[in-house]
């Protein structure tokens, strides 16, 4: 009896979670939302995240840039969420992740269309990602004419970039031995 | 790691998805839980206990832990599963009474999680026996618990589904317009509020930051700046935010307006006051 009065006077401390809903505290770490629209493919969050939770492969036939979060194996680090330049990937509050039987229903995956270098046509970057880089250095203050005249490798790859970089050195030798 | 473990002929024909749903529908009201512990690093445990508190009470739906394999109804089984727990973990499996509910909890039981390619596990409940229900989460919260048990009872419904993307535009995601027209202004400030004060309250700080120079009747003459500054940051009551934004203003703010003029040393806000 005396048990029941102190319960009255201090209330029921239990929630009622699963008949109603529960609201969790302000900067709960739950599951990472992607935003598709936002994501420009720069694999920041693949190599930040600690268990590989966040996967930015290029698919089989090197068509796409698949960006794959398996929730199974996130561990609400938050890193993600810190290292996005552009917050695509943000922790949100959803804590009702439990599934059922098919372990791939805590998968989520974005393809982005990926960028061909000039030189040598492999893949190595995304399309989205090449506009986001231009659309940053116009709004960084250049004007058109340098824009252009600074872009002019932007859309080339690392490795040709080096083998370019190579030849006119090499070059410039050549032509001073002589 | 290559599967050893098959599961007997025996056992299987008595899982089999009718049989389980159908045992599911008996022990709607009472179901008895053991606790496997597959090499967990223990915080799982501690959101077990956390889950079956008063505050969350499962036994309001016939949650109820009991001590041995024998009398369970579901095995919860957490951890990364090392190799001194495969044996244990098998006994207890084929110890649970025909129809059994395996439930996966953690990061670490769903799929291996921060642990999944250490040498010494076998990354997950799943490559050993068969899984039902999957809880991730490191450690997940009582509340993602509860909704884990009541969804492997059939109470509440699965959120998630797989999601695909295809075909977005390539169009660049918008970026704001700099106050000082050059976002490298904008880098600075959010590099330097992560850094003071972390990624969550740092975009907090990068925010109010943004806002306050914004105010300033001309962005680029620093006494007015300044005292638009110190009048803000007087008015912040979180003292964290105070502090920081002041510090923002002396090493980024005052960095970058370097470029434009000289800058002198009553320039900067006295940290002290
Ligand atoms: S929260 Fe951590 S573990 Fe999860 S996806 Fe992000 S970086 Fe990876
Ligand atoms: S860091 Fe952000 S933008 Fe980059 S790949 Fe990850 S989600 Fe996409
Ligand atoms: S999921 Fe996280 S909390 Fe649970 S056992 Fe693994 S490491 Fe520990």
């Amino acid at each position: 009896m005396k048990l029941l009065d102190m319960t009255r006077k201090y209330g029921n401390a239990t929630y009622n979670y699963p008949f109603e809903p529960y609201k969790v505290p302000e900067g709960f770490r739950g599951k990472p939302a992607y935003d598709y629209e936002k994501c420009i493919g720069c694999t920041a969050c693949a190599v930040a995240c600690p268990s590989n939770a966040i996967n930015v492969k290029l698919n089989e036939d090197k068509s796409k840039l698949v960006w794959e979060f398996n929730c199974a194996r996130c561990i609400f680090c938050g890193r993600c969420d810190e290292v996005c330049p552009t917050n695509a990937v943000l922790l949100s509050d959803e804590f009702e992740m439990a599934v059922r039987f098919d372990k791939d229903n805590l998968k989520e995956r974005g393809e982005l269309d990926v960028e061909c270098c000039q030189k040598c046509k492999n893949p190595f970057t995304t399309s989205k990602l090449i506009s986001y880089d231009i659309e940053r250095l116009k709004k960084a203050g250049w004007d058109e004419a340098t824009l252009a005249e600074k872009t002019k490798y932007i859309r080339t790859c690392p490795e040709c970039k080096k083998n370019i970089a190579v030849e006119n050195s090499t070059q410039y030798f050549v032509r001073k031995r002589k | 790691m290559s599967k050893t473990y098959v599961v007997p002929e025996e056992i299987a024909s008595a899982n089999s998805l009718e049989a389980k749903l159908e045992h599911l529908k008996n022990i709607k009201g009472s179901f008895n839980v053991y606790r496997v512990d597959c090499g967990s690093c223990n915080g799982c445990e501690i959101e077990i206990f956390a889950a079956i508190t008063p505050m969350w009470d499962p036994e309001r739906f016939g949650f109820k832990l009991v001590a041995s394999p024998r009398h369970a109804d579901i095995l919860l089984c957490s951890g990364p599963v090392t190799r001194q727990m495969y044996y244990p973990l098998l006994r207890a499996y084929e110890a649970t009474p025909d129809p059994k509910v395996v439930v996966a909890i953690g990061a670490c039981g769903s799929s291996g999680g921060i642990f999944h390619d250490a040498y010494s596990v076998w990354g997950g409940i799943d490559k050993i026996i068969p899984v039902d229900v999957y809880i991730p989460g490191c450690p997940p919260h009582p509340a993602t618990i509860i909704h884990g048990l009541a969804t492997a009872l059939g109470i509440l419904d699965q959120k998630l589904e797989l999601k695909e993307h295809k075909n977005g535009s390539n169009e660049s995601p918008e970026i704001k317009t700099s106050v000082f027209n050059n976002i490298l202004f904008e880098r600075d400030v959010l590099a330097e509020a992560k850094q003071l004060m972390g990624y969550l309250y740092g975009r907090k700080l990068f925010d109010k930051y943004i806002k306050a120079v914004k105010e300033s009747p001309n962005i680029k003459d620093t006494v007015q700046t300044k005292i638009t500054m110190e009048r803000l940051s007087r008015e912040e009551e979180d003292p964290r935010y105070r502090e920081c934004m002041k510090v923002i203003h002396n090493n980024v703010y005052l960095n970058h307006i370097k470029q434009f003029k000289e800058i002198d040393i009553a320039d900067r806000i006295d940290l002290s006051d």
